[in-house]
């Protein structure tokens, strides 16, 4: 996979392509602002581009806003924003519309190689990644107003998992059941919720975060 | 002289020469006959007032052999009491004083604030310090405004017609010789209605009126000058809000600033914590992440070089982070300070770049506020003769006295340094102030610099 880096801190940006692409991933351009992420994803046109949120000059948004703009601009491009913390703000402009192809994860999720590195294959293939931290104050907020009540707690685990954008493939792996129980788990939560039917992880995805924020 | 003094001489005579034609002598002598009304309000209303009265109560039994008996003068002086107390309870005194504001405002640029609007109530009126200090200043301003004539009466008026003499007499006295015409009185501003000490017959006389009016012209900008001067005294120390209004203004001022202070604070720390310890323990875990998956699950180990540089650097992050943790935290509060000013002072001269010798002499102790703020004003001082003086010692006083704690810092570096060239020094000066301390500057071009910081001992 082709891979363009937006990250501002050299150190992390060094250790960021070590892993990449010791897994066997090629990163074309490792850059530091908004600007240049733009100017080298016209240049190399990745599969995947890996941008942090705060980048120069304003620390604030930059790597947000360059990301919003290549989902515009260039739409098979697939862009996972790394942050050192949460804003469900960024996550809601990221799923505007679309869940295909986006990640939001914390930097701290790249302490677990194997769970990072799945993510980005996840997006680049047209999946979705949402970070549990995301997902779990959404869960919070929902639990609270009583909406997940008729679910089991397996069944809640399911759905975070759904949530943060996994297949159920990734989700029997990741909570050691088969794969058949899972879907038995999933239809039961799409029941039980009332959710509209979807084709695809990442449509349902959305259907899921639009379910637990209203 | 020198080639300085020879400058210096030059460059007086010509602001001497220039004077006279500047903006500001011109928006003065505005002022002045602007002001004219507000000099003469209060002693004309006062005659016509008192005589009135007086006239009034010109039949008998008022009057006794022709003079107004001494009824008729209490009586007098009870209305312009009276007067004087309405006009402050109307109010009419501070709208007065108001259209003063304004026009010093306008015309000298001096902005003095308005009082504070006065309390409701009869009580409260009468009682109104800023309207009283409005009458005051009304009252005062008739001497004030009679030297403002002066200035501008005497010194431009007559001095600009001295410089006429020698047109008109041209034109005037060119009556055959045998004609004897009286000699003409020159104005000077020392015989104002020309009582003949200075008077001319001839025509060079008039050159020498014109030589006179040539130095009153020169002359009158400065007189003017002071005029003012003490009118803006009169102005910035009666119309003004009282000290207790315009210690309530200080106080709001600086408090604000304090809370800026501290949410900026607060911002650069989550900066320093986002961009320095945090993304080095990041970094640090996926250092040890990868390293995990290059030594395998178990069993053999896959590839044991690449795991020991990974280890090792993610060592190197550890490190590093609690470098920064130490810094961050040394940056909010020095431990040091726990043990006292002294010490802490001493960690910090010690610690500082360019050699720093320190002297405390501190009988007794301030509070831990005070101390933290010398503190930081100390590190604060260091950092930029460190960065910008390029001086070769430094010496820290430290001395309590008689409820002040006095910081200074000096060195023998270019100097130059000045506040309103980059926030350092302003924001140092403002943390001061809002404590009620203050801090001066010595730093001539060229050094050497001297900065003291005040504080009371207690916030």
């Amino acid at each position: 996979m082709r891979i363009v880096i937006a990250e501002d801190v050299a150190l992390f940006r060094a250790g960021l392509t070590r892993l990449l692409e010791d897994e066997g991933h090629v990163v074309c351009a490792a850059v530091a602002d908004g600007d240049e992420l733009l100017a080298a994803a016209a240049r190399h046109r990745p599969d995947v581009v890996i941008a942090d949120i705060r980048m120069p000059p304003t620390h604030t948004d930059e790597g947000l806003r360059a990301a919003l703009e290549l989902r515009r601009t260039r739409p098979g491009t697939a862009v996972l924003v790394l942050s050192q913390y949460i804003e469900t703000r960024y996550a809601a402009s990221l799923l505007h519309g679309s869940a295909a192809g986006v990640g939001y994860l914390l930097k701290d999720r790249v302490a677990d190689v194997a769970e990072f590195t799945e993510a980005v294959s996840r997006v680049a293939a047209g999946g979705t990644a949402l970070d549990r931290e995301v997902v779990s104050q959404l869960l919070a907020a929902s639990r609270h107003a009583g909406y997940l009540d008729p679910l089991t707690r397996r069944e809640r685990d399911v759905l975070a998992l759904m949530a943060e954008g996994r297949s159920n493939a990734g989700i029997a792996t990741a909570l050691v059941l088969t794969l058949g129980t899972v879907e038995k788990h999933v239809a039961s939560i799409f029941g039980k919720l009332g959710l509209p039917a979807s084709e695809s992880d990442n449509r349902r995805v959305l259907a899921v975060l639009h379910y637990l924020k209203s | 002289m020198s080639a300085t003094g020879r400058v210096g001489m030059a460059a007086l005579a010509a602001t001497v020469v220039r004077a006279p034609f500047t903006g500001r002598a011109r928006r003065e002598i505005l002022f002045c006959l602007l002001g004219l009304p507000f000099g003469v309000l209060l002693p004309l209303l006062g005659f016509f007032v008192t005589i009135r009265l007086a006239l009034l109560a010109s039949g008998p039994p008022w009057v006794t052999r022709g003079n107004p008996a001494w009824p008729a003068i209490a009586a007098a002086a009870a209305a312009a009491g009276l007067l004087t107390v309405l006009l402050v309870m109307t109010g009419a005194t501070r709208r007065l004083a108001a259209a003063c504001r304004g026009l010093a405002g306008w015309l000298l640029g001096e902005r003095v604030a308005a009082p504070p609007p006065p309390r409701s109530g009869v009580l409260a009126r009468l009682s109104d310090a800023a309207g009283w200090r409005a009458m005051a200043y009304l009252l005062l301003k008739l001497p004030v405004m009679l030297f403002e004539l002066y200035a501008v009466g005497v010194f431009w008026g007559a001095g600009l017609f001295n410089l006429t003499y020698p047109y008109w007499w041209l034109s005037f006295r060119n009556h055959p010789s045998q004609v004897h015409l009286d000699p003409v009185p020159v104005v000077t501003p020392f015989d104002w209605f020309g009582q003949g000490h200075f008077q001319i017959a001839t025509f060079p006389g008039t050159f020498a009126a014109f030589a006179v009016g040539v130095g009153m012209v020169l002359a009158a900008p400065w007189v003017t000058r002071a005029a003012v001067a003490a009118d803006r005294r009169l102005i910035g120390g009666l119309l003004g809000p009282g000290p207790l209004a315009q210690r309530l203004r200080d106080l709001e001022q600086t408090r604000a600033l304090a809370v800026d202070d501290a949410a900026a604070r607060l911002r650069r720390l989550e900066r320093d914590l986002h961009d320095g310890a945090q993304i080095r323990l990041a970094t640090l875990a996926m250092n040890l992440g990868m390293a995990k998956k290059k030594l395998g699950d178990h069993g053999d180990v896959p590839d044991a070089e690449a795991a020991r540089e990974l280890v090792s650097a993610a060592h190197q992050n550890a490190k590093d982070a609690l470098a920064e943790l130490r810094e961050l935290a040394r940056g909010i509060h020095p431990p040091a300070l726990d043990n006292g000013l002294p010490h802490a002072l001493a960690t910090l001269a010690a610690g500082n770049a360019i050699p720093a010798e320190l002297t405390v002499s501190i009988p007794v102790r301030p509070t831990p506020a005070i101390e933290t703020i010398a503190y930081f004003c100390a590190a604060e001082l260091l950092a930029n003769a460190a960065k910008h003086s390029r001086a070769r010692k430094i010496t820290i006083d430290v001395t309590g006295r008689a409820g002040v704690l006095v910081l200074e810092v000096t060195d023998d570096g270019q100097g130059g340094a000045d506040p309103a060239r980059g926030s350092g020094l302003s924001g140092l000066a403002q943390r001061a102030r809002t404590v009620d301390g203050r801090m001066d500057i010595a730093s001539p071009p060229g050094g050497p610099t001297r900065i003291a910081v005040e504080l009371p001992l207690r916030a």
